[in-house]
């Protein structure tokens, strides 16, 4: 059965851990949403400086464990003096990481915008920046909202991970807890709701969204 | 007006344009006819520079259009502005779907001429109005039909004041009954002096309204001349072929 006295008693500790978690989310989605427009337009331009890193920043995420890039992060990079805290160093690889996959998202969505907006467009004499911020964007956002929500629904899970470089984020709290009441059962369960109400929560908001885009459609 | 010379265009090893020499005079309306792919639409677009011409030179209002003599980024800004002149309307209308009408109309002269919201705004319902659309400012594009969606782009071509508009078969993706009201509003802007010159498989429109019929084949201007003439004593073989296909 399930000891409802230590979750009423110890609730209010996981949604501390909780607010943590949020935090470190909405941060780095921010940082993670800029960084991933940056690196679409940059693999999108025809200039070979701003293409080949985008790419290759992109591609080295890609393919590596957000577990290791958090650990050269926080573990590796005060070598050469840089040391981050637990929490900067969780914002930063959690927004690099996320970045790589929003930007494959991101340019995706703008290349699916037909090729007569843009004609349109520079045909009334709109420069290319302009063209690209007030007609391709505001389209291309219309069809990544959902997978670009698939994105950062997997960027609050991952946010578990940064307890492993002692950030008592909703995970660690739930670990720390356990050490004192020896109830992992009720202490995993809480933060496993938890989770599902930042997840929802982002979901339904984008919905708000998407349905800001419709344009007329019904 | 318009002064094409030696214009040549290739995409790869296919030379699409070869070498053609056109003058438009102001308020003249030229019709450009031609078999499909004989490059009526690059000609168009090389006017624009929306095709950058491999060769030959395109002025438009004594200006050079195409120039080589200017870096990517100084030809940029040159373009942007030469372009301000020149409406241009396509087959599929290209309206933006997240503007309204009224929205799609002020965008770029409110963006890239930064023209006074209020004056411009008044010009535009007065397009719309001109257009037969002031009802559906506020609509968005996909609530209107073909027509009335080439209307909105017309009129949205005109609120920059071009001299010259380009039309790109217009109507060809438009319902058979919805072609008339698109052909009507051309027709009064040729009225007005507006120079235009117009890609169409509208004979009867090339007929009443163009100054000048050119047949265009293989990238070559094979025949031009009054539309009567064209029409009912073509010299050349290909013209002849051509209109008996269209006409049968
Ligand atoms: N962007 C492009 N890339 C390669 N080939 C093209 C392109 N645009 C047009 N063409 C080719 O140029 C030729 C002329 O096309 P177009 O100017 O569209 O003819 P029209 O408008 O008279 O039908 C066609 O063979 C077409 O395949
Ligand atoms: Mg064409």
């Amino acid at each position: 059965m399930l000891d409802w006295q230590i979750i009423t008693h110890y609730f209010p500790f996981l949604v501390k851990g909780a607010i943590i978690t949020l935090e470190i989310s909405v941060i780095s989605l921010v940082l993670g949403l800029v960084a991933g427009l940056a690196a679409a337009l940059c693999i999108l331009s025809t200039n070979p400086l701003l293409h080949w890193p985008a790419r290759f920043y992109v591609w080295i995420i890609r393919s590596t464990p957000l577990l290791v890039q958090l650990f050269i992060i926080y573990f590796g990079l005060p070598q050469f003096g840089i040391g981050l805290s637990p929490f900067w160093s969780g914002v930063l690889a959690l927004a690099l990481n996320t970045g790589a996959y929003n930007a494959e998202t991101i340019r995706g969505g703008i290349l699916a915008v037909p090729k007569g907006q843009r004609e349109a467009s520079r045909s009334l004499g709109m420069s290319k920046a302009l063209t690209m911020r007030r007609i391709i964007l505001p389209q291309a956002l219309r069809l990544i909202i959902p997978p670009l929500g698939n994105n950062f629904v997997i960027l609050i899970k991952d946010t578990s991970l940064v307890s492993t470089i002692t950030l008592v984020e909703l995970t660690l709290t739930a670990q720390r807890l356990i050490g004192s009441t020896y109830k992992p059962f009720e202490m995993y369960l809480m933060a496993a709701v938890l989770y599902a109400i930042l997840t929802t929560g982002a979901s339904l908001l984008l919905r708000q969204v998407e349905r800001r885009t419709t344009w007329g459609h019904v | 007006m318009i002064r094409l010379h030696n214009l040549r265009k290739s995409f790869g090893n296919n030379e699409v344009l070869k070498g053609i020499n056109l003058e438009v005079d102001p308020s003249e309306v030229l019709v450009l006819i031609g078999p499909s792919g004989s490059g009526k639409s690059t000609l168009l677009r090389c006017i624009n520079n929306l095709e950058s011409p491999t060769g030959g030179e395109v002025t438009v209002d004594g200006e050079w259009v195409n120039r080589t003599d200017l870096k990517p980024r100084a030809f940029q800004k040159h373009i942007n502005r030469v372009r301000t002149h020149m409406g241009m309307v396509f087959q599929h209308f290209n309206l933006f779907p997240h503007k309204t009408v009224l929205e799609n109309i002020l965008e770029a002269p409110t963006q890239v001429l930064h023209r006074n919201q209020e004056e411009i705004t008044a010009e535009a319902l007065e397009l719309l109005d001109k257009v037969g659309l002031a009802e559906k400012k506020d609509s968005y594009p996909v609530q209107l039909s073909g027509g009335q969606q080439q209307r909105v782009a017309i009129a949205r071509a005109l609120a920059m004041r071009p001299s010259v508009m380009l039309f790109d078969e217009v109507t060809s993706a438009l319902d058979p009954e919805l072609v008339g009201e698109v052909l009507l509003v051309m027709e009064s802007l040729a009225a007005e002096g507006m120079t235009m010159i117009v890609v169409t498989h509208e004979m009867g429109f090339a007929e009443r309204v163009a100054n000048r019929v050119v047949f265009m084949s293989e990238g070559q201007i094979v025949e031009e001349g009054v539309p009567k003439e064209i029409f009912s004593n073509p010299r050349e073989e290909r013209t002849k072929q051509f209109l008996a296909d269209v006409l049968k």
